[in-house]
């Protein structure tokens, strides 16, 4: 049974995901290259990235699409194939685009946890 | 190979809802969605876990679902290019037309239905449906003057035919309308 502390912690978990996971899935694969059960495990071991199988296909078939990741299909030995993907330099540039914005984002809202009020801040251009 | 049936099933099932994408893309997609699968199995088998087919595909969500979120990309379509701003203005144009035209149409002949009807109650003898020309035609009148030459049909029968029709077609036009403005606009 979900305490209510965690059911807060896991829609606030599913929101922040909405917007961040394609940063999380170019972040991943950064360097990398895996196939869907790799990429599964790899977020699974956060605790905040518990993302379901359906939606990690999709989302990486639409990066492919996009041209931010490309897909190979690999055949090694007693295997079975597996379709690997990696970032293309498209996906790089967005990967370093993205990660900067998040970056801000965080500082951003980080100095409005650590400066409550009722003291005021001064904005910028004042 | 028992276990194996629910994948077989899922993937038949996603398959189908597959069939707007290309037959190599979706091919692709089963494909990648049945190797993992059934890595996840041997994974569960290695860890010393029972083999659960059900959770994995619980994982996947439900075969349409799924396979929805491949195709909404087609389904979306491409925005016109930025010259074409007015074909899109004439194709709205034509399409609130063929919506107040059909609401006017509609309506206009179940009102005039609704009036024959309870008209008939009113003035029996100068509204009614006549028999002219021995029976090969038949005319509806708002006169004065009987039609020369012919039988009224109905009678008072006319009242609740003229009503009850009235009243289908206005339904049925509110339907038509509903149908229109969620799809063509």
């Amino acid at each position: 049974m979900m305490t209510k502390h965690e059911n807060l912690n896991e829609k606030w978990d599913v929101q922040l995901r909405k917007g961040s996971l394609e940063l999380v899935i170019l972040a991943a694969l950064k360097n990398r290259t895996l196939y869907g059960l790799e990429v599964l495990k790899l977020l699974h071991s956060f605790e905040t990235m518990k993302i379901t199988e359906g939606t990690l296909y999709p989302l990486l078939d639409r990066l492919k699409r996009d041209g931010l990741v490309s897909a190979v299909w690999q055949h090694e030995g007693e295997t079975r194939p597996r379709k690997y993907y990696q970032l293309t330099q498209q996906g790089e540039q967005k990967l370093d685009i993205v990660t900067k914005r998040w970056r801000q984002s965080v500082k951003d809202v980080e100095f409005l946890i650590q400066n409550p009020g009722p003291k005021s801040i001064q904005l910028k251009g004042e | 190979m028992s276990e194996h049936d629910p994948i077989h099933y899922y993937l038949k099932s996603l398959s189908k809802y597959l069939s707007r994408l290309e037959k190599t893309e979706a091919n692709e997609v089963i494909r990648e969605i049945e190797s993992h699968i059934l890595d996840a199995l041997e994974l569960q088998q290695q860890n010393g876990q029972k083999e659960d087919v059900d959770a994995i595909l619980f994982g996947f969500g439900e075969p349409r679902k799924l396979a929805n979120q491949y195709v909404e990309h087609l389904l979306q379509g491409t925005p016109p290019p930025t010259g074409f701003k007015a074909i899109q203005t004439v194709k709205k144009g034509a399409t609130k037309s063929l919506y107040y035209g059909m609401g006017l149409f509609g309506f206009a002949i179940s009102a005039l239905l609704l009036l024959v009807g309870i008209g008939k109650l009113f003035y029996p003898e100068y509204i009614g449906v006549w028999s002219a020309a021995q029976g090969n035609s038949v005319t509806i009148t708002f006169s004065e003057h009987i039609y020369p030459n012919s039988d009224e049909l109905l009678g008072y029968w006319l009242t609740p035919i003229a009503v009850g029709l009235g009243g289908g077609i206005t339904w049925l036009t509110r339907s038509v309308l509903r149908v229109l403005k969620q799809n063509i606009h």
